[in-house]
């Protein structure tokens, strides 16, 4: 990373919460997502966050380790007139909490905000640093 | 009043100072590794630049075809090639100003 560690390292983050987006973004677009009992519902997905190891020479920052999978169970909605239905009536849903997304969708837009502001933030520094000794 | 004549100077008797000899070719020698060292600083600094600019480039131009999988990659490169671009310059102005200030002394 060298001369601009910070920039580097917020850009790192920049990454990661634009993929938690993508998997929130995922998640809010299939929550009516229906499948017939016999399938397993939509699984939420997660992102696993996974700080780098800056004793391996990577100089900080954070990356997607992976993705987590919510239940594939989902729940089971009794919908007779849905054509998905099953002899019961019942389809499965995914298992996915609108309101728990909503609040993920900010903390996710917040994360991206604040490291957005760190590589501002840095540049000026540098920018400053930059102006020592200029008349 | 009688005046001594000069003798006649005896250059053999003249041993050049070892220290000038010896420390010159060698003096000017550090000062060229000096000069060396600053120069190849600069000239990677430069390479270093160039090849941050080089991948601006490259983000640029996904951008522009819709490759381009992260939008702070390329601002966040754009913005480093910019400070990098600044520090370089600065570095190279007060080298530059560094010499005029010698250019200028007087005895």
């Amino acid at each position: 990373m060298g001369t601009f560690g910070a920039i580097g390292i917020a850009g790192s983050a920049l990454g990661t919460y634009r993929k938690w987006l993508d998997a929130v973004s995922d998640n809010l677009a299939n929550v009516n997502t229906v499948r017939s009992t016999s399938e397993t519902a939509f699984q939420a997905r997660y992102i696993v966050a996974q700080a780098n190891d800056s004793q391996g020479g990577d100089g900080g920052g954070v990356h997607v380790a992976g993705a987590a999978f919510g239940s594939a169970e989902g729940r089971i909605v009794y919908e007779p007139n849905n054509p998905l239905a099953d002899a019961d009536g019942n389809v499965r849903y995914p298992d996915i909490d609108m309101a728990s997304q909503m609040t993920q969708l900010i903390m996710a837009q917040r994360g991206y905000q604040a490291n957005a502001a760190v590589v501002d933030r840095a540049k000026e520094l540098y920018t400053t640093a930059l102006q020592i000794g200029r008349s | 009043m009688s005046v001594a004549p000069i003798s006649a100077v005896v250059t053999s008797s003249v041993t050049p100072t070892a220290y000038v000899s010896s420390a010159s070719p060698a003096g000017t020698a550090a000062a060229g590794a000096t000069d060396g060292a600053f120069a190849s600083t600069l000239a990677s600094s430069v390479d270093s630049l160039q090849a941050m600019q080089a991948n601006t480039d490259q983000l640029a131009v996904k951008a522009v075809t819709g490759n381009l999988s992260d939008v702070h990659d390329y601002t966040i490169a754009a913005t480093e090639s910019a400070v990098a671009m600044e520090l370089t310059s600065t570095v190279r102005n007060r080298a530059v100003e560094a010499f005029n200030e010698i250019m200028r002394m007087q005895a």
